[in-house]
């Protein structure tokens, strides 16, 4: 298991060279960063001051050995505003933000994606099973924007049950403000869960274990939750880690439609004001949680299957 | 299968058609006081971030909404754009020769830090904006001062040409007449500051600022949220405004227009066209509507120096080939068709010009024989374009117009940095989609900058058109020399009118603010120069703006849940 987990874990770090890599060179084939941000009034000296306080007047090899060097440190630059801040400080602010959504995203997702499936597997063929496997479609089809959007309008706006967008100003605001972008987050995962898991239930309730277990008198309930569920969630939990990407990616636009100041309205940010390092900042922290979903989604496959296992 | 998809479409259905009917016009009206009160905290937003708060150096229009609460200068505009004394006590005195401009301070200003302004003060901010290794955008506007250059190169420690006369009285002197020196007066790269702040904060000022307005900074979470709090030591201390501003950077548009819909936001801006139409048909919402000028000018820039635009009649004939009506339509009307190079409320814009660039099309089709093109030109005409979605409809539309006369047009979209440095480059783009803001209110702005020969330099040419007309140069240089207002709106008049003719760039529309408020923020004006402007706003409503917050109970319209009761 070990072996697995070391392996996956080396197999990382070309990956997330390569990422940093290319997105250091796109960014300088974009233009030049003074023009972007001094924009049109700039003089040609003013230009130059900025380049050479910013270091971008330096060979492109130079700046990205430097980038690099400083990434093994731990340094990840300072940002372009006028701030000055540093890419880090910027990055601890926002990374709690979007991790408290995605923490939500997946708890939401896990809870109601399993439960909507286990209640269409248990009741299917029925009216039940019908309307949950149609939210399921509906939650699968439609883009984050979308449901954004149309959660933000009707269940915000109209029936007033959210904040309408924001961040909110306590903890308890926060947690409040976060529930509709945590919940439009998930709502993939939601369908996703609640596919699989209904797929597996069917399966599981048609073994001779299940069979076996009612003839013994068991409660429906018992047989349900203590033997059904418990095996058909199995396969289930390695999606978790899967998810991982799709919380990441779909939080540029959740963030950005509800106003969450997190990572993903970061990174619209940082794009459209050309903020190079705070955008290769965010790179790098994205394609880490992608990395890290993937190896808990490896490890949880080699952990609930043993041929994964010894084959590695 | 069949079932289930039915069933999502059901869930659509709902979703979608089954809603309760949201609030047309405002949910919360005001007390009705006649007269001003403090008092109350003025929520207002922006889809972009506040990149700094160093009048020195954040020139983005974020930023100066921000620097606006936060500093003074001498001299500002009124809401019709006439100059006025702030921290001055007058307008200046401007010596005959039209070089030297001495201002008199108003006595008993204050920083907010406590410290009185004097003369001092607004000499070491200027020398501090002008300072290299500050790397103020602003600098061009004073390249006239006496002395300027010797202080740039380290030869001197001051500017010569900034003399502080006694504790309240500075002077300044130019080496030639100049009367937009008093333009450049009232913009914010002038606002005085205090030494000590940025002695404090040597690398980070721009987060902690301290000026002479009409608010601190009490509150900045970067990307989110900044909070004023009222300067109770600005020198207009009495004039009741709201206790504080809670601006909120970076709100999308959809939700900003539906936070704005809720009550949570106080004023709205810069809308999607469908929330745009929305708002120009409400007729609840109309009375707390204002509508004002961009102080823009968009239109394609054509390169004089390249083939075809090196012929007057090829540029003639774009100009007359342009439907600007369509373009207004295709924006739901966010714009204002114009065929000269002024916005209309910039003295210069002529009234006579209408028919000069206007939309024909049989004049552009005989402008085009005129130039040797009686069939249209073979060679296709490449555009460029920098990144964004409204770039790309107005490419579309001017593909779709010159199409019609027998140009075939190709799109160039490129990111923005790559857009300014090859635009501005000689003999590299034909034609580029082209906009302009006002710095201040004057013609000089535009001409000047835009279409003067001395801009059209080999690279970093501000003069993209690369347009040079003798004519055009010397009315420009006397106009900036006239101290008769009159006099000088002729010239300038003249000068726009030669331009048009010469159409550099096809002129084509304004752009036009929409706003809205809600109905107990009062005092609010669109101001012609200051985007946004929230220094004088007071709130009739401060106490049921407390309540608001009780009424946004989440559970609030379960009711209307029950069973599809609300739907």
């Amino acid at each position: 298991m070990l072996t697995v987990i070391g392996r996956r874990s080396l197999w990382a770090i070309p990956v997330l060279f390569v990422i940093q890599t290319s997105v250091f060179l796109l960014l300088n084939a974009l233009g030049d960063p003074a023009v972007a941000q001094l924009g049109p009034r700039a003089s040609a000296a003013q230009l130059q001051n900025w380049r050479h306080q910013h270091g971008t007047d330096r060979p492109l090899g130079t700046r990205y050995l430097e980038y690099m060097g400083g990434l093994v440190h731990g340094d990840m630059g300072v940002s372009h505003q006028e701030s000055r801040r540093s890419v880090t400080d910027v990055l601890e602010t926002r990374l709690p933000r979007t991790a408290l959504l995605g923490a939500m995203a997946i708890v939401i997702e896990v809870v109601l994606g399993l439960l909507l499936g286990v209640i269409a597997a248990v009741r299917r063929n029925t009216l039940v099973d019908t309307g949950v496997m149609g939210v399921a479609i509906l939650g699968i089809s439609a883009p984050t924007f979308v449901t954004g959007l149309l959660f933000l309008n009707i269940l915000a706006f109209r029936f007033g049950w959210f904040p309408v967008g924001g961040y909110g100003v306590d903890a308890m605001d926060h947690l409040r403000h976060a529930l509709l972008p945590a919940f439009t987050l998930a709502i993939t995962g939601i369908a996703t869960y609640a596919r699989v898991m209904r797929a597996e239930m069917l399966e599981t309730l048609r073994s001779d274990y299940i069979r076996t277990a009612r003839a013994k008198g068991l409660s429906e309930f018992r047989t349900v939750v203590v033997h059904a569920v418990r095996n058909a969630l199995l396969p289930v939990v390695t999606l978790v880690g899967l998810s991982l990407p799709i919380i990441v990616s779909g939080a540029i636009i959740s963030e950005a439609i509800y106003a969450w100041p997190g990572l993903g309205r970061l990174a619209v940010e940082s794009i459209t004001s050309r903020d190079d390092p705070v955008v290769m900042g965010v790179v790098l922290l994205s394609s880490l949680g992608v990395v890290i979903g993937n190896l808990f989604a490896d490890i949880g496959v080699a952990a609930l299957d043993p041929r994964v296992r010894t084959d590695g | 299968m069949r079932s289930i998809l039915r069933a999502s479409a059901l869930c659509w259905a709902v979703l979608l058609l089954g809603c309760k009917e949201p609030p047309r016009g405002p949910r919360y009206r005001g007390d009705g006081n006649a007269h001003a009160r403090a008092g109350g905290t003025l929520v207002v937003h922006h889809e972009a971030d506040v990149r700094g708060l160093d009048p020195a150096t954040s020139y983005d229009e974020v930023s100066q909404i921000a620097i606006k609460l936060l500093f003074d200068g001498l001299l500002d505009y009124d809401y019709e754009l006439n100059l006025i004394p702030r921290i001055a006590s007058a307008l200046p005195t401007i010596s005959e020769d039209g070089k030297t401009f001495t201002f008199h301070l108003k006595r008993g200003v204050r920083f907010s830090n406590g410290r009185e302004l004097v003369a001092e003060d607004v000499r070491w901010s200027m020398e501090h904006m002008l300072a290299p290794s500050t790397s103020s955008p602003g600098v061009g506007f004073f390249s006239l001062l006496v002395g300027l250059s010797e202080f740039a190169e380290g030869h001197s420690p001051h500017v010569s040409g900034i003399r502080v006369l006694d504790r309240y009285t500075i002077e300044f002197e130019l080496t030639a007449a100049d009367q937009t020196f008093l333009n450049a007066m009232a913009m914010p790269f002038t606002y005085p500051v205090p030494r000590e702040n940025y002695a404090a904060h040597p690398t980070d000022v721009a987060r902690n600022p301290v000026g002479a307005g009409a608010y601190t900074l009490e509150e900045w979470e970067p990307g989110v949220r900044l909070i004023f709090k009222r300067n109770p030591r600005y020198f207009e201390a009495s004039t009741p405004r709201a206790d504080r501003v809670l601006y909120e950077v970076n709100l999308q548009r959809e939700s900003a227009f539906l936070r704005f819909r809720n009550g949570d936001l106080d004023h709205a801006h810069r809308f999607t066209p469908a929330d745009r139409l929305f708002l120009r048909r409400s007729t609840q919402w109309a009375p707390y509507r204002v509508e004002g000028s961009g102080g823009d000018i968009w239109g394609l820039a054509m390169n004089c120096e390249m083939a075809p635009f090196n012929n007057v009649h090829v540029r003639r004939a774009v100009a007359f080939a342009m439907d600007r009506e369509r373009w207004s339509r295709a924006r739901n009307y966010a714009l204002r068709p114009i065929g000269q190079a002024l916005p209309p409320e910039i003295p210069g814009y002529s009234t006579t010009l209408s028919s000069v660039q206007s939309f024909n099309r049989a004049r552009a089709r005989e402008e085009l024989a005129l130039a040797g093109y009686p069939n249209g030109i073979e060679a296709p005409v490449t555009m460029w374009i920098s990144e964004g979605a409204t770039g790309t409809l107005y490419a579309e539309l001017a593909q779709a117009d010159l199409r019609a006369i027998g140009i075939k047009l190709e799109i160039k979209q490129v990111s923005f940095s790559i857009y300014l440095q090859q635009t501005a480059r000689a003999h590299t783009a034909q034609m580029s989609l082209a906009g302009w803001n006002q710095d201040f209110p004057s013609a000089a702005t535009f001409l000047d900058i835009l279409f003067h020969s001395r801009n059209a330099r080999p690279a970093d040419a501000e003069n993209r058109a690369f347009y040079r007309n003798a004519s055009v140069d010397a009315l420009l240089d006397r106009a900036r020399t006239e101290r008769d207002s009159v006099l000088r709106r002729n010239l300038y008049e003249q000068a726009n009118e030669i331009v048009t003719r010469d159409a550099p760039w096809a002129f084509l529309f304004t752009s036009i603010r929409i706003e809205a408020y809600q109905p107990y923020v009062r005092n609010y004006r669109i101001h012609g120069l200051w985007s946004e402007f929230y220094r004088d706003v007071w709130l009739d409503l401060p106490r049921q703006r407390v309540a608001m917050r009780a009424a946004q109970n989440p559970w609030r319209n379960l009711a209307a849940l029950m069973p599809f009761g609300g739907l």
